[in-house]
């Protein structure tokens, strides 16, 4: 599903000036151009991830980037256990 | 469902300051927060939990209402949502994917290195994903088929070809027009589901189309044939002398494709309409009409 900013903003609830700033942190990624600029859900769950440390948590900015960094880290990870599960399956 | 006590889930005693009660959730939270536990069932039924305690107590004009009992420990349920993490792992093509951490496993000569590697190349040449979309096309469209052209969220246009006879919610697989794959994986597919928009004169129950058609008084008591509306188009029916309001006429088939083979019916319900003026020549027919005043239509109808 793709999402334009418009309904993006709406349906995380960020204002304009925090998505720009989450941008330029490389917080969020968005696709498309700048002018234009394309969202989809894991962008959502994303965005309510990273108010949840900072809100919930009390996680700092620095916090926020590092925990981010190391949390993709581990997703990549996970995804390349589940293939490996998968090979392993199949060669057997 | 007896709900437990908000206090006694964060571990805080009911008289305890907003600060505190704040810090006790920090605390858990860092712990149990499903995005910093993925693969953690039990923290994320804990999380939701003391989530929803927090909702509770954590809120000073709610706490009051709990407090003074006007609202339960329900009260603060949040609706469920999904997380960073059920996106971050099963997807594989995101902004976001990051493999770094093990990157040095990759470069080794053993034989799980060669595992790795494997993998990395079987998830190169992965097929694309299906797209879904939906179609809303005519009733009529619906039953004789048509071609269509569908505009893309991107932009793109899609030519789907209706075939004829389709139901309502049925879904079109076009190969090959979904996602991009990686490497050689090629595409995914397109799946349409079809919409029909309602029809102002048709129906459809199974197979069959039902259509209310208005006749003039001289067609039902004289008999005639009329031009019919059919999906496919127009027909030619013979309306038999002495029909009424109400009187069913079925043209063979001229419904819906069956599956088997064949089609349904259309059956077409006569509806009498009289001239929508007052035609002066009629009242005199039937003021000199002996038997339109002596046929009671409701003899059957209790009065």
């Amino acid at each position: 599903m793709k999402l334009s900013k418009q309904e993006f903003l709406s349906l995380s609830g960020l204002g304009h000036e925090t998505l720009v700033a989450w941008i330029e942190e490389e917080w969020l990624i968005p696709g498309g151009s700048f002018a234009e600029m394309s969202f989809s859900e894991i962008d959502i769950a994303r965005a309510r991830f990273i108010r949840d440390l900072k809100m919930d948590l009390g996680v700092n900015d620095e916090g926020v980037g590092v925990i981010l960094n190391l949390v993709d880290q581990l997703h990549g990870m996970r995804r390349t256990l589940m293939e490996l599960r998968e090979v392993v399956r199949t060669t057997k | 469902m007896q709900q437990r006590d908000p206090y006694e889930i964060l571990g805080v005693a009911p008289t305890a300051p907003a600060e505190e009660i704040q810090k006790a959730y920090r605390k858990l939270a860092k712990k149990l927060h499903p995005d910093l536990n993925p693969g953690n069932a039990e923290a994320e039924e804990k999380f939701k939990e003391i989530a929803s305690a927090y909702g509770l107590v954590g809120d000073a004009e709610k706490r009051k209402k709990f407090d003074n009992g006007e609202i339960d420990a329900g009260g603060a349920e949040r609706p469920p949502h999904s997380y960073y993490k059920d996106y971050a792992s099963s997807e594989r093509d995101h902004p976001y994917a990051d493999n770094s951490g093990f990157a040095d496993f990759m470069d080794s000569e053993d034989g799980f290195a060669e595992l790795l590697r494997r993998s990395a190349r079987a998830q190169a040449n992965r097929r694309g994903h299906d797209l879904e979309f939906r179609l809303p096309i005519e009733f009529i469209d619906s039953i004789a088929g048509a071609n269509k052209r569908l505009t893309l969220p991107d932009g793109g246009t899609l030519d789907v070809t209706i075939p004829p006879g389709i139901v309502e919610g049925q879904v079109l697989r076009l190969r090959g027009k979904g996602a991009p794959g990686s490497g050689k994986g090629g595409f995914g597919d397109a799946l349409i589901e079809v919409e029909i928009k309602p029809d102002r004169f048709f129906t459809r129950e199974g197979d069959d189309i039902h259509l209310e058609l208005p006749v003039t008084l001289t067609e039902a008591v004289l008999g005639g044939r009329i031009k019919v509306p059919t999906p496919t188009g127009a027909v030619t029916m013979a309306v038999p002398k002495g029909s009424n309001t109400g009187t069913v006429l079925r043209l063979r088939g001229k419904g819906a494709p069956r599956h088997a083979g064949g089609h349904g019916d259309q059956l077409v319900k006569l509806k009498v309409i009289l001239p929508k003026e007052p035609d002066p020549e009629l009242e005199a027919f039937v003021s000199g009409w002996e038997n339109g005043k002596t046929y009671n239509p409701r003899e059957e109808v209790a009065t």
